[in-house]
This record gives C-alpha cells, sequence and structure tokens, in this order.
C-alpha cells in the first residue's frame, strides 16, 4: 500500500468523502420526484361523494353511477392565479370554487359565489366546464348534471347568477360531459354536452328498461345535443340542423382541427359502443366520417384528449378503454396520418407501439410536457370501483352468458354491493420520449389507486411548471405541484380573441424553438371529467427563446411573432400587433 | 384396443362419404376462388357426413376466409340438431364459435368463448377423444383468472395426454397437448411442473420452437409470454390438417 501524499486524501478521508457522496445520493433521490402531493396543506381535500339512488333499482344503479367527481380550470376572477371549480354529487353534496391564493393554497368560495348547490334529489352533478359564453372576458360556469344543468353568469364581483332557463338550456338529460367551441365560427361560443342515459328521470324511473341494450354496439343512450349560441346569451338546440344524430352512450367529447381546414372536428367517446368522428363542413354542419377514419369499434370509450404527441403537425388523439385480465380492449392513441388522396384525415392506432396500450379501467387522461422537454406526455386515471376484496367480474358476466338476456332491464343485471370491480388500479405517467412512451408514474409519485376520474391540468402558481388536480370518485381529490428541477425553459400565452370567441377556444399556435415546431391549442374543456387551463404552454427544453410563432386565430386570421424570450407568460390579443408580458401583477394594475 | 378403436374411428370420420360429390365440388369452387360457392357444398357434405373432419375443417377455413361466421354457427347448430351423436360436428360447432372471436368484441368474445365451451362439451359427452380433450382444455385456459377455469383445463389436457402416451405411433399433433398443459400448469401456479412437462414433451418430440421458445424463458418473462399465446384477440389456429396431414 502506498502512503498517503499530500496531493491524495488519506484512505479515512476517503471513505468520508464516498459516505458523503452517497449521503448526498440518497438526500437527492426524492428530488427525482418531479410532483408533490399539496393537497391537504393546500385546502382542496374536500371528498367526493357519489350518488345513492331510492328507488326499485338504487342496488343496482350504484354500480353504475360512480361519477360525478370533476375538476375545471379557469381564472374566474381575473387575478392571475387558476381557480378550480370541484364538484360533488351526493344529494347533500356542495360543489367547491376553489379561489386561488397566489400562494398554492386555495379557499373554498363556492357558497359567497352562488355555485355550490348543485346536487339534490332531483340532480347530481356530473361534470363542469368554464366558458365566456357572452364574450365579456369573464369565464362563466356550466354545471354539468343528470337532470337539469345549470349555467351560471359571471358577474365579475365574485358572484354569479343563475341563468340557466333565460338561456334556453332548461332541459332534463342525463348530461356527464361538455366542451365549448365555436363551431359554426361566428365569434361566440357553442356548447355541445355528451348525455350518458337516455334522457329519462334515473332518480324515479318509470321503466327499468334504462340500460345499454348491447355491451358492444348500444345506441340507447344519452347522444350528443348541440346548443348553438346565438351571440345574445341565449342558446338554440340545433344538433339536428348540424347533422349531429348520436344516441350513444356519450362519456366524453373532444374538438380539434383535425384536418387542417380552419374549422373544429368532434370526437365523441362512447361506452358500450363505437366512438365517432365527426368532420366540421364548415358550413354550420357535421358528417359522421367514423368508418374512413378511425373504422368501427366495439370498445368502452371513456375519455378524449387531443395533441400532437408526434410534433409532426397534426393532432391525434388519445383515447382510454377498458383493459383488464377479464377485458383486454386497450386504448386507443389514434394517430393522426395527414389527408390521403380523397383529402380526408385519417388515423392509426398506436397505442401498442408506443406503449400506453393499457392502462387498466381507464378515465381522464391529459396530454401535457410536464418536464417541458418539448414533447407531450400523458397522465392517464383510472380504476372504477375499488371496494371489499370480491370481484364483480363473476357475477355481470354470469348475466351477459345468459341466453337472451334483456340487457336493458336493470333488474337483469347483478347488484355491485362491495365488491370491486378493476380496483385499487395504479395511475400512469408517461413520458414522451421522441414518440415513445415510458410509464414513470412510481418515480414522481403520481401512481395512487384512489378511483381516478378527470385530470385538470395548470400552472398553478405560475411559476412555470405544470400542476396537476385530479379528481376521484368517492374519495378526495390530489393536487399535485410539479416541482421539476430548473434547468428547462419554457413559455405560455394566453389569448384573447376579438373577431374570434374571446377565449380564443380553436386558436393553434405553431412556436419553433431550437429547429423544432411545436403545435398546441386552446381546448374548450377536452377530457373526461376534467378541464385544463386555456393558457397555451410550450416545453422549451434549452432554447431560451421562441424563435418564431404562428397564431391561427378562430376567425381565420393568421399572425406571426419572432425572437419570444422564454420563460415567462405572454398576452396575446386578437389583431394586436406587440406581444404583452402577462403576469398576476400587471392584471391587478 | 381402445387405441384402435380411436384411430379407426378417426379414420372414418376423415373419408369423405357419401356427401363426396358436394366435398370435391366444393374444393373445386375453393381452387377458383369462390368461397361463396363452396360454403353451400361443403354444408351439403356435411349434412350427408356430419362427422367428417376434413370436410368441416375446409368448410370453415372459407367460412374465415368469407367472414360468414353466422352462418357457419347456424349450420352447426341445424347440423347438431339433427345428428345429435355426431362427437365431431358438436366438435366444430364450438370451432365455428372460436373462429369468429377475433372478429367480435371483448364482452362477446366472452359469449362466444362460453359457448364454444358447451359445444366442446356436448362433443366429449359423446365421445372422449384426444382432440375433443386437447381442444376443451386448451380453450379454459384463454379464460381471465377471475373465472377459474385453469384447473379444468389442466385436468383435460392431462387426460388428453394421457390418452396420447397411449398411442403406439407419436403423432407430431400430440405436441400441442404437452405445450398447452404446461400453460395450464403456468397459470394454475406451478412452474416446475410447467417445466417438467414441456421438457418431456422436447424428449418425445423433439425441438419444437414453441416448446422452446416456453424452456428458454424464466419467471415473468416467461408467463407474459405464455400469456400473450393465450389473447383472446389473436385468431387461434383451428385448422385440423395436422391430424392428417403427415405429422
Amino acid at each position: 500500500m502506498e502512503p498517503p501524499t499530500a496531493g491524495s486524501p488519506s484512505p479515512v478521508l476517503r471513505f468520508a468523502v464516498l459516505l458523503a457522496v452517497a449521503l448526498l445520493a440518497m438526500a437527492a433521490a426524492p428530488a427525482e420526484r418531479w410532483f408533490e402531493d399539496v393537497t391537504a396543506r393546500a385546502g382542496v381535500a374536500a371528498k367526493h361523494v357519489n350518488r345513492t339512488f331510492h328507488n326499485p333499482y338504487a342496488a343496482i344503479m350504484a354500480g353504475y353511477t360512480a361519477l360525478g367527481a370533476s375538476a375545471a380550470v379557469a381564472d374566474f376572477d381575473g387575478d392571475g392565479f387558476e381557480d378550480i371549480f370541484v364538484t360533488n354529487s351526493a344529494e347533500t353534496g356542495k360543489n367547491h370554487l376553489y379561489h386561488n391564493n397566489g400562494d398554492f393554497t386555495f379557499t373554498d368560495v363556492a357558497e359567497k359565489a352562488g355555485v355550490a348547490d348543485g346536487n339534490d334529489a332531483a340532480n347530481a352533478s356530473a361534470d363542469a366546464l368554464w366558458f365566456d359564453y357572452d364574450n365579456d372576458g369573464r369565464p362563466d360556469l356550466f354545471v354539468v348534471r343528470f337532470g337539469h344543468s345549470q349555467l351560471f353568469h359571471n358577474l365579475g364581483n365574485g358572484r354569479f347568477r343563475d341563468v340557466t332557463r333565460e338561456a334556453g338550456l332548461d332541459r332534463y338529460a342525463n348530461a356527464i360531459t361538455a366542451i365549448a367551441f365555436d363551431y359554426d365560427r361566428d365569434g361566440d361560443l357553442d356548447l355541445f354536452v355528451g348525455g350518458y342515459f337516455q334522457p329519462i328521470n334515473i332518480f324515479q324511473p318509470t321503466t327499468p328498461r334504462f340500460f345499454p341494450e348491447s355491451f358492444e354496439t348500444a345506441n340507447n343512450g344519452g347522444g350528443v345535443t348541440l346548443w348553438r349560441n346565438d351571440g345574445h346569451g341565449h342558446f338554440t338546440d340545433a344538433t339536428r340542423e348540424a347533422g349531429i344524430a348520436l344516441s350513444g352512450w356519450t362519456l366524453d367529447l373532444g374538438h380539434a382541427d383535425a384536418d387542417g381546414d380552419g374549422d373544429d372536428d368532434l370526437y365523441v367517446a362512447c361506452d358500450f359502443g363505437t366512438d365517432r368522428f365527426l368532420r366540421n363542413n364548415g358550413d354550420g354542419t357535421f358528417t359522421d366520417r367514423t368508418r374512413e377514419t378511425t373504422g368501427i369499434d366495439t370498445k368502452k370509450g371513456m375519455n378524449v384528449d387531443w395533441g400532437d404527441y408526434d410534433n409532426d403537425g397534426w393532432l391525434d388523439v388519445f383515447v382510454t378503454n377498458i383493459t383488464d385480465d377479464y377485458m383486454r380492449e386497450g386504448n386507443f392513441l389514434w394517430r393522426n396520418n395527414g389527408l390521403n388522396e380523397s383529402g380526408e384525415v385519417t388515423f392509426t392506432d398506436v397505442s401498442r407501439e408506443t406503449g400506453v396500450h393499457d392502462t387498466g379501467w381507464g378515465w381522464g387522461a391529459k396530454f401535457f410536457d410536464y418536464d417541458d422537454d418539448g414533447w407531450l406526455d400523458l397522465y392517464v386515471v383510472n380504476g372504477w370501483v375499488s371496494a371489499g376484496p370480491e370481484s364483480y367480474v363473476p357475477d355481470v358476466f354470469a348475466m351477459i352468458t345468459r341466453p337472451n338476456v334483456d340487457l336493458t332491464d336493470a333488474r337483469n343485471w347483478p347488484p355491485m354491493g362491495n365488491k370491486s370491480l378493476s380496483g385499487y388500479q395504479k395511475k400512469r405517467l408517461f413520458h414522451n420520449q421522441g414518440g415513445f412512451f415510458k410509464e414513470e408514474a412510481a418515480r414522481h409519485g403520481l401512481d395512487s389507486t384512489r378511483d381516478g376520474r378527470g385530470i385538470a391540468v395548470a400552472d398553478f402558481d405560475n411559476d412555470g411548471r405544470l400542476d396537476l388536480f385530479v379528481a376521484n370518485a368517492n374519495a378526495e381529490p390530489y393536487l399535485y405541484r410539479n416541482v421539476r428541477p430548473a434547468g428547462v425553459h419554457w413559455v405560455s400565452f394566453i389569448l384573447e380573441g376579438r373577431k374570434s370567441n374571446r377565449d380564443a377556444v380553436g386558436a393553434q399556435l405553431r412556436a419553433t424553438a431550437a429547429g423544432r415546431t411545436q403545435l398546441r391549442f386552446v381546448d374548450g374543456g377536452n377530457g373526461f371529467a376534467g378541464q385544463s387551463s386555456r393558457r397555451v404552454h410550450f416545453g422549451l427544453g434549452s432554447a431560451a427563446a421562441v424563435d418564431h410563432l404562428e397564431v391561427r386565430w378562430p376567425s381565420g386570421l393568421r399572425q406571426t411573432f419572432d425572437k419570444i424570450p422564454a420563460d415567462r407568460m405572454w398576452r396575446i390579443v386578437e389583431g394586436e400587433r406587440d406581444l404583452k408580458p402577462f403576469s398576476p401583477e400587471v392584471r391587478k394594475k | 384396443m381402445k387405441r384402435c378403436w380411436i384411430f379407426a374411428l378417426l379414420a372414418l370420420c376423415l373419408l369423405p362419404a357419401a356427401g363426396a360429390g358436394s366435398f370435391d365440388d366444393a374444393m373445386k369452387a375453393v381452387a377458383a376462388k369462390n368461397d361463396a360457392a363452396a360454403l353451400p357444398l361443403f354444408e351439403a357434405a356435411l349434412s350427408a357426413d356430419p362427422d367428417n373432419l376434413q370436410t368441416s375443417n375446409e368448410y370453415r377455413k372459407a367460412v374465415i376466409r368469407t367472414g360468414e361466421y353466422d352462418r357457419a354457427v347456424d349450420f352447426y347448430g341445424k347440423l347438431t340438431t339433427a345428428h345429435p351423436q355426431a362427437a365431431f360436428a358438436w366438435l366444430n360447432y364450438g370451432y365455428a364459435y372460436v373462429d369468429k372471436i377475433p372478429a367480435a368484441g371483448s364482452i362477446t368474445q366472452v359469449i362466444l368463448a362460453n359457448n364454444s365451451l358447451t359445444n366442446f362439451t356436448k362433443s366429449i359427452d359423446v365421445k372422449r377423444s384426444w382432440i375433443a380433450l386437447y381442444t376443451r382444455g386448451n380453450s379454459y385456459l384463454y379464460w381471465p383468472k377471475i373465472f377459474g377455469r385453469a384447473p379444468l383445463g389442466v385436468t383435460d389436457l392431462e387426460e388428453a395426454v394421457a390418452i396420447a402416451r397411449k398411442e403406439p405411433k407419436r403423432r407430431k399433433v400430440y405436441v400441442r397437448s404437452w405445450i398447452a398443459l404446461g400453460d395450464g400448469y403456468l397459470k394454475t401456479g406451478e412452474p416446475e411442473k410447467a417445466k417438467a412437462i414441456w421438457r418431456e414433451g422436447v424428449q418425445l418430440f423433439g425441438n419444437d420452437p414453441q416448446l422452446q421458445a416456453r424452456l428458454s424463458r424464466e419467471g415473468e418473462e416467461l408467463e407474459k409470454y405464455v400469456y400473450d399465446q393465450l389473447d383472446p384477440n389473436k385468431r387461434v389456429d383451428t385448422n385440423l390438417a395436422p391430424l392428417w396431414e403427415g405429422e
């Protein structure tokens, strides 16, 4: 052994250094976790409670209505911080409007604002949607319900007024989802509402025959209703004249300009049967092009989210289905192939090849770039009912294999009781590695086993990192703060339409930085039971600026901007030449 | 003696009999790539000779090519009603449901699989044969664990292997029952028994690639491989030709 010299540390010192390095490495390990559960200390931990029914079919219905946990994000008071509306479904349960205090804590102001009462004996909250239906610059609130949905006008003083009846929206439906976009490009947001059960009063049904007629081709559900905004605070049912004739068991709706023709098309995810792709014809009508674009499926569509996951300039679709030991459907990741020789968009399911095929009994799923590397990642929540150790699967399959069973008759369905069905499933976070995904939920602490339903993505503390709010059925939600290490760049844009709808829903942004172009768009509530921020966020990786930005407004106007510094939020007003820095302070002034 | 009886019966079942004319005409139509014309001719042949495995096999192949799954199911329903003692008609009735599975949704797949099992059982009730026991046993393995059907599959496959062991001639097609029995052991949590039966299969049948694929894997990799083989979304090979084509 050589004696230690002045220039080399002694063995003891070497050991100490190694130990210190090892300890530092251990201490550093938690930093690898980029999401922190802050639900309780943020003050948003109120539990969602499923609706229970009081009718002859209540025991059966309980197993099929474990729904209604949802979250919708918007800055309702214009203070520059994103707020959250969260639904409950219990008969006496209150909905929550969590006002963002700006320090990653929230205060429930729903009662004061007049939006807490979303549940009673004849109505159950199922989802929520913020949209500025009157273009006054203040997000209004649509509460989607089994029963009569509610439209609340934002008065601008922290209070809301129920305008459902005067807006023409007072109609019974077993509504489960809603999105808003300007399908006819007349400058205001129209409302698309998806119904699950057909519009019979499921609280006091007069017939037992209101369950799905088939597990794969059911067409006796609630379908889709299109409410056209007349621009004066009133909506008209335009479903039929728009050529929409759907009667499936709608679970989610998603809009985007799939074919690049300037108007937004519609993907409808249906439980118990075929999803639908409706092409916007640009003249106020849609055409069902399912067979030509995606083909006819027999799966259980749960969620629709659009995003350009492979950065090829075309918007793709992610749809969750059911994948479990007893039902191996697999999800859809519909890769947009662009236009074929006939000028029609087509899609190919690449879920297997990209690694996002199996997410269990999938529910809400959202594209978002959590590490700001310029590739859209994907978070998926799942799980139907997590109850006792016994499985409900044999019960339901005993019914299915019974000859000539009438599935529409609720009395033929076995009660679930305290049994579980695809319960205790781990949520999935897929990191996009250049068009292929690697599962990272456990690493980042996002692999909870509660029965997830909706996801809302937003930057709640305006630090440039995208946070997550997850609504869980019959359980507390999760608020995950993104704490990824510094060192990568980002930029986000808040758009204000002038000729276009004020929320700029449907606007597309193409940002080029360091030689790569990303496409993002303002969506009007895509994703099951979760509305994300309408701010448009780009992860830029090592690029400290956006070299070029193109904005395509729904009105048809195109604007370009060059050399936009990163790591801040910018406000873009339709038709105005310059970008304006956006910050909560500026908004307060 | 019993072994000889089984093979004599199998040989009889393979010989096109009264419906030979229709069978030949059907094969000519198939050769002319006119499956639509072949289907009624096969049906006529089977009506005259319901237990004929070769005719049923060619019929179902034409059905798969044309996608006329429901027609085949209807036909075998009527055929077995008219000939309730035709064990191989029942067997093919079961296959007609299996053939439709890849074209069906996940719930219909369960219903079809359940119907096929019912008909495989009818076939076994009429006559216990290697092919029927292997088929039903293998079918049980496709069912998800929650239904607890893998042990039933193991029972059938052990009997199929026992029948095959007693045969004087080691027909290559029998290796399938060794493979499937190992899969059954794996699905019922007995990986060592699985390995042992697969090793015995290698000794008896040589280096079958499916056996090698299993024996070259361990643990989770092996489980994943076997479970992938038992994916109901992939078409199950119901071609019975190896029974008579020089194996």
